[in-house]
């Protein structure tokens, strides 16, 4: 079972490498959907015996993440006529060396930190943190509001790597509400983005900044 | 009338003055007088009877009972509030009246009752939350004070300075007040000597009061706030108003258990302060800044006689540590007058030529007798000379230290009496040169022409306050009663001590050499009468054609002795030198920078705004740069929180 679950967890920290580099909107969109599928089939690898409850939840994560939210973002890229090109703050050989140098931190602070006996063989913190990482490296290094949202995206995923730590002990509605709360984020985002794009007629935050303080 | 009735006569009379200050001068007067003399009456009862007066208010203020307690060192120090702050009024009459200042003359009038009110309300609480509020309102007053003549520049930098360093020394006694209410569970004040765990909180109080008393390093606001006050103002200020710092210092070494080596850090800071600020003071050009620096001078002097007098009772209550602590107390007086006196001169000098810079005035004694007389006077007094009464203060001060020399850590000591010896030597000199300048010799430029004497007003304030100088001078054993009233409040154990024998002696001295003096005027003036007077050119020098430009200056006379002092005034210099077979104009100019402000704060300041432009600059209003902070704090705090695990 161990095996199973650390090899979804590798492919969604080799997914996060890819999101770094990938310099299109599309393709980075594709990366964190892929990555939301990938993740939402952990918890049916990681339960001895497949629950109904286990297996609703794994549903609507792949659902929820692999396609409609996705299907959200590609819709905002279409109406909002957005650029395809990502124009990176942090450059992309940059953000992938950082994002490595960062998941090997990742896997070296899950060994060092004061874990539980069962959770020191799965690679679950070590993924977790470095979707976190990659995360917020997407959200400092992109400029764009759509691969921002990608950003979250990711972040979230990772928070949603912890959360299965405690897949034993805590209902998985609060798993569902999560994920709630991101769709309605996605949502208003997609709106937003809409609205930014007609009121300004661009949507690089960078040229936003008129609007501080 | 009790004593309690004479208070609150005062209070009422002094709240009255400030009402009505605005518009009607004479009632103000009046006022302020009737206050003064009330303040007076009741500080002179407290120490000639030896009882506190103690009363606490049945209503609250500010969830506090109001408790005053007038006892032997407020009411030393009351004296002087009531003394400076009465013949001050009188000369307030004549130098900012309605005709010459009528935007300012009233708002004038107006905060010096409150001032005076204030600072009697500072020495009178016993609260600790009263006092903070105070001397909360003694600050803004004095703020307001020295900002009259708003208009100028200089005087609002040197108010918002003046402004700032007050309110770092008040957050320090805020602190150290807090602290003490929360130690003892309350905010009356009182001794407790026997509560040896709140001994750290001396050094809190020392930074809180070192700021308002002017002390060394703390200093930096007084030069400048002197310097552009109104000079009835500077009087008080510097007569009075830093003895509330000193009062404050006097007052808790006496309540609070002292921590170790509080004796010896108290006098390392007065021997700092005596010399630093006399050999500032010799450097100056401006009459009134050099007046200023004289008096971070004499607060060393004080705090050297207080330092002793810590280091006396940390010794078992010896009898020397009582004799610099009566000197302390005593030159606290002293400076407090004769500081007034020769201010309240400075101020006759610039209102008669408009300017206070030395070079350019010279040759006033003949225009003005009466201001030079004063300001010799007044002169002679400050620089311990016979027969006056600075020389009292600071004989009674080499007593006790010559004498805690013999058994107690000679060498320290000793080195303090030669840093005392130094700093007197300099004080004599600034004052030869500020004397020498500014009244002698003959007027250097136009300013001088016109100069003209000051008004009765003015002159009787003066010779009131020269009067007081020459009575402690001649009867220095008047004052010790008061003295061993004031010091039996400060420790008990010090009650009924008798007079150093030589006092009586030294009384009898002073009245001979006074006698002298006066007998050898009147034999001079009689002959000069009987032969005539021929007027010369002073400092003709043997040029057959001299000028008044040829003169010394200030600078000249003062180059040699502040040039030893060069490490640390840092003389800023400018000169254009004469140059070929017809030169054209050549100057020199000279300023002595307030070295701790300007050398040290200045660029220290300076840093902090850097970092703060830098940080702001950080606040360009990118999402993902804010990201960036968010996440490097977090990690911060991880490695924080990581560390401390670790450890």
């Amino acid at each position: 079972m161990n095996e199973s679950l650390n090899l979804l967890v590798a492919l969604a920290m080799g997914l996060n490498l890819v999101a770094l580099g990938s310099s299109r909107l599309p393709s980075l969109i594709r990366v964190v959907a892929l990555q939301g599928m990938v993740l939402g089939l952990v918890p049916l690898v990681m339960e001895h015996e497949v629950r109904g409850m286990v297996v609703l939840v794994a549903v609507a994560t792949v659902a929820m993440k692999g396609l409609v939210i996705p299907g959200l973002l590609r819709r905002a890229m279409r109406t909002a006529n957005i650029d395809r090109d990502l124009f990176p703050l942090v450059g992309f050989l940059p953000s992938l060396l950082i994002g490595a140098a960062g998941t090997i931190g990742a896997v070296v602070l899950a060994r060092w930190l004061p874990l539980l006996p069962e959770h020191h063989e799965t690679l679950l913190v070590s993924g977790a943190l470095a979707s976190v990482f990659t995360g917020l490296l997407l959200l400092i290094g992109r400029s764009k509001a759509i691969s921002q949202v990608c950003g979250y995206l990711v972040l979230e995923n990772g928070i949603y790597l912890f959360g299965m730590l405690l897949l034993g002990s805590t209902p998985l509605l609060v798993e569902g509400g999560i994920l709630l709360d991101l769709t309605v984020a996605v949502f208003v985002i997609g709106i937003i983005v809409d609205r930014i794009q007609r009121a300004f007629d661009t949507l690089d935050t960078r040229k936003l900044t008129v609007l501080r303080e | 009338m009790t004593l309690g009735g004479w208070i609150a006569l005062a209070l009422a009379l002094l709240l009255g003055g400030g009402l009505a200050g605005l518009r009607l001068p004479r009632v103000w007067l009046g006022c302020t007088l009737g206050g003064t003399v009330a303040l007076l009456v009741a500080a002179f009862t407290t120490l000639g009877v030896g009882v506190d007066w103690v009363w606490q208010s049945p209503w609250s203020l500010g969830g506090e009972r109001v408790h005053l307690r007038l006892d032997g060192i407020s009411a030393w120090f009351l004296t002087l509030v009531a003394v400076v702050g009465g013949t001050g009024a009188v000369y307030a009459r004549g130098y900012w009246p309605d005709q010459a200042q009528p935007e300012s003359a009233g708002r004038g009038r107006a905060w010096w009752s409150v001032l005076v009110l204030c600072m009697a309300l500072v020495l009178l609480c016993s609260n600790g939350l009263h006092f903070l509020m105070a001397w909360e309102a003694f600050a803004l007053a004095g703020f307001f004070l020295i900002t009259l003549d708003r208009a100028r520049r200089e005087t609002r930098a040197a108010g918002w300075l003046y402004l700032g360093a007050s309110h770092a020394g008040t957050l320090g006694l805020f602190a150290f007040f807090s602290m003490l209410a929360a130690r003892t569970g309350s905010w009356e004040l009182g001794p407790m000597r026997s509560a040896t765990e709140l001994a750290p909180l001396f050094w809190v109080a020392l930074f809180g009061f070192g700021v308002k008393a002017g002390l060394f390093p703390l200093h930096i606001w007084l030069p400048s706030a002197h310097t552009n006050a109104p000079s009835h103002v500077s009087a008080i200020l510097s007569g009075v108003a830093i003895k509330m710092g000193l009062y404050g210092l006097v007052r808790f070494s006496g309540w609070l258990p002292l921590p170790k080596g509080a004796g010896w850090v108290v006098l390392g800071l007065g021997v700092a302060s005596a010399l630093m600020g006399a050999a500032f003071a010799l450097a100056q050009n401006d009459l009134k800044r050099l007046l200023a620096y004289c008096s971070v001078e004499n607060m060393g002097v004080i705090l050297i006689g207080l330092g002793a007098g810590l280091l006396g009772l940390a010794d078992g209550g010896a009898s020397w540590g009582r004799m610099a602590m009566a000197a302390a107390l005593l030159h606290a007086w002293n400076h407090g007058l004769f500081k007034s006196l020769l201010f309240l001169g400075a101020g006759s000098v610039l209102h008669a030529t408009g300017t206070r810079e030395m070079s350019r005035l010279g040759g006033l004694w003949r225009a003005m007798p009466w201001t030079a007389g004063l300001f010799a006077f007044g002169a002679v007094a400050i620089c311990a000379l016979p027969p006056l009464n600075g020389f009292v203060s600071e004989w009674l001060l080499y007593l006790g230290l010559f004498e805690s020399a013999a058994g107690h850590a000679p060498v320290a000591i000793v080195a303090a009496i030669i840093a005392l010896g130094v700093t007197g030597a300099l004080a004599l000199a600034a004052f030869v040169k500020a004397g020498a300048v500014v009244f002698l010799g003959a007027g250097r430029t136009r300013a001088t022409r016109d100069a003209h004497e000051c008004g009765w007003w003015m002159r009787g304030s003066m010779l009131a306050l020269a009067g007081l100088c020459a009575l402690i001078g001649v009867m220095p054993l008047a004052p010790w009663f008061f003295i061993t009233r004031s010091l039996a409040s400060w420790e008990p154990g010090w009650s009924g001590i008798e007079s150093p024998p030589p006092l009586a002696t030294l009384g009898l001295l002073h009245l001979a050499v006074a006698l002298a003096f006066v007998l050898a005027a009147l034999a001079l003036w009689r002959r000069a009468q009987a032969k005539g007077i021929r007027r010369e050119l002073t400092w003709d020098c043997g040029y057959s054609a001299p000028s008044a430009r040829m003169q010394y200056t200030g600078g000249s006379f003062a180059a040699i002795a502040s040039g030893w002092f060069r490490w640390v005034l840092r003389p800023e210099r400018q000169m254009r030198r004469p140059r070929g077979l017809f030169p054209a104009q050549s100057s020199r100019v000279e300023r002595v920078p307030e070295t701790v402000l300007e050398r040290v704060l200045g660029p220290a300041g300076g840093v902090v705004m850097a970092a703060s432009a830098w940080v702001r600059q950080r606040q360009r209003g990118h999402l993902p740069d804010y990201i960036l902070y968010l996440v490097a704090g977090l990690v911060a705090v991880g490695a924080l929180v990581l560390a401390g695990s670790w450890r």
